[in-house]
């Protein structure tokens, strides 16, 4: 084809969009709605994506070792710990350094410590912290098989119960997304529908006169991908404004959220690129397909 | 050159719309096909621009075998024909000139060549001085010389004409016959259908009579236009 041909098509149907204004605006409105939806659904689960990561990264795993290993053990095991794929962080936690911070952490009872002496009763340590807290019982395995540990303290329930909320969050928040799309679709390739069957006789010319399924396609495709764009250029600002209200009125309670370990929501202006090609990349498509769907059943002359 | 070589269809209603029809119409040929509703006529004009298809035999329209072709060439058939409908067709928010323009458009044609073939077509049927207009500041015989200028833009091998005078004043059908008839004189195979026996005597050729899905009658009338 022809670049002017492209040229005259594509003005055809920007053309166009005014002049179906009113089916337009249906359209419109439908992939707005659809949009917010499914955009503040995906900022609601990145947010709570965020906590929960700021929880795991505060995650530790204690390996206390049995008394009297050498040094030379602790290097080598502190080496083999490192080794494992699941594992961020290892630090080593002397018995002595562990007496002191306990003798610190208990200021009134000088007198018991005195009685026990300057050997540490405790024995040493690794504090490791784990990359995925949800392979942490596979990590724990996997230490436990090793030589000279003592015992594995980890926090087990707690790392159950992030599991349990994030896989709950994703899956909630895949179908509502999946659904709002499906619905957007069908609304839109409906309310396409109509605009196609307005023009049906024009549709119906053009075949007759030899015109290509992609040639009257052309048309009704930009129609589409141009009021998806507009939707969801619109649907971008009126997130934004919400979310930074929405933001705005949370963050006044923040000391009731730190106690549940939030310390900061997700910043608008650090996924403004993201949210706005997110929802102009997605308007088009929905717009584009729909009247793909839509023309579909016009074009069999 | 139309050919149809014992063509039979049958819908799948199961009514028999043409039963084992052959007709051959030469290239330059002029031919009315006439007959009673539910004779054929319309299914033998939708067989040959490929809007259904025959249960058996075979069609030959310029070339395309239509038992052959493949979807995607089926533009390339029907723009080698021009079609001219009883209700105009023409489209509605659209002017004259780009009525007519547009059958261009669609076929890739240069621009520069599309701004000197519409205005000359246009002034064929003569309707110069309406070339802004839209459809319904016209009369009926004005715009099925639109959709006549339209069929005949891209210079088809075959100009259909389903009914043409059926919605137009009587002593206007006359002039558009006689603008078929002037095309045809051109060169150009004109296909008529009509119910209108008095044009038919009047300007005589070849007419097919078609009858319960069978041609009745054949023959050159009238003598002016013999072969």
């Amino acid at each position: 084809m022809k670049i002017s041909s492209m040229k005259y098509l594509f003005g055809q149907g920007v053309k166009n969009v005014w002049t179906n204004r009113i089916m337009t605006f249906a359209s419109f409105c439908v992939i707005l709605v659809s949009l917010l939806l499914v955009g503040s659904m995906m900022l609601f689960t990145a947010n709570v994506n965020r906590f929960i990561s700021g929880i795991e990264s505060k995650n530790e795993v204690v390996v206390y070792l049995n008394d009297g290993v050498t040094d030379e053990t602790v290097s080598q095991m502190e080496t083999d710990i490192k080794k494992l794929d699941n594992v961020a962080e290892v630090v080593f936690y002397s018995k002595e350094q562990a007496f002191e911070d306990y003798k610190k952490s208990m200021e009134n009872a000088e007198e018991i410590f005195e009685s026990i002496g300057d050997e540490s009763p405790l024995p040493d340590a690794f504090k490791i912290r784990v990359k995925d807290i949800s392979k942490m019982t596979s990590t724990i395995a996997q230490i436990n098989k090793m030589q000279n540990i003592y015992k594995v303290s980890a926090p087990n329930d707690f790392a159950d119960l992030l599991i349990g909320i994030k896989s709950t969050v994703g899956m909630i928040s895949t179908a509502v997304i999946a659904a709002l799309g499906i619905v957007c679709l069908v609304i839109i390739s409906n309310a396409t529908r109509a605009s196609v069957f307005a023009r049906r006789k024009e549709i119906n010319i053009m075949k007759y006169v030899g015109a290509t399924n992609t040639f009257i396609r052309i048309p009704f495709f930009v129609e589409g991908m141009v009021t998806g764009m507009l939707a969801g250029v619109a649907a971008a600002g009126l997130t934004w404004f919400g979310y930074e209200k929405f933001i705005e009125a949370l963050s006044k309670q923040m000391t009731l959220w730190k106690a549940f370990g939030i310390d900061e929501f997700i910043p608008f202006d650090s996924v403004v690129v993201k949210v706005v090609l997110g929802y102009v990349g997605a308007g088009a498509l929905l717009g584009a397909i729909g009247t793909v769907i839509s023309t579909r059943k016009h074009l069999k002359v | 050159m139309v050919e149809f070589k014992n063509v039979s269809v049958t819908y799948s209603n199961g009514v028999d719309a043409l039963n084992n029809v052959s007709l051959k119409i030469n290239d330059g040929e002029f031919a009315f096909i006439v007959g009673p509703s539910g004779a054929g006529k319309s299914t033998l004009i939708k067989l040959i621009l490929k809007e259904v298809d025959m249960t058996s035999g075979e069609v030959i329209v310029n070339g395309f075998n239509l038992h052959k072709i493949k979807r995607g060439k089926v533009p390339k058939l029907r723009r080698t024909i021009g079609v001219v409908f009883q209700d105009f067709r023409l489209i509605p928010t659209m002017t004259v000139y780009e009525n007519v323009a547009f059958v261009l458009r669609v076929i890739d044609a240069p621009k520069k060549y599309i701004r000197s073939r519409v205005p000359y077509v246009i002034s064929l049927v003569g309707l110069k001085d309406k070339v802004k207009c839209y459809p319904s500041e016209l009369s009926g015989g004005e715009q099925q010389r639109v959709a006549l200028a339209r069929a005949l833009v891209n210079d088809p091998a075959l100009i259909i004409a389903d009914e043409p005078t059926g919605n137009i004043d009587p002593e206007l059908s006359y002039q558009i016959v006689q603008l078929l008839k002037d095309i045809n004189n051109c060169g150009t195979t004109v296909l008529m259908v009509t119910h209108a026996q008095e044009l038919v005597e009047h300007f005589g050729g070849r007419t097919i009579v078609l009858n319960n899905g069978s041609i009745v009658f054949d023959k050159v009338l009238g003598g002016a236009n013999e072969d």
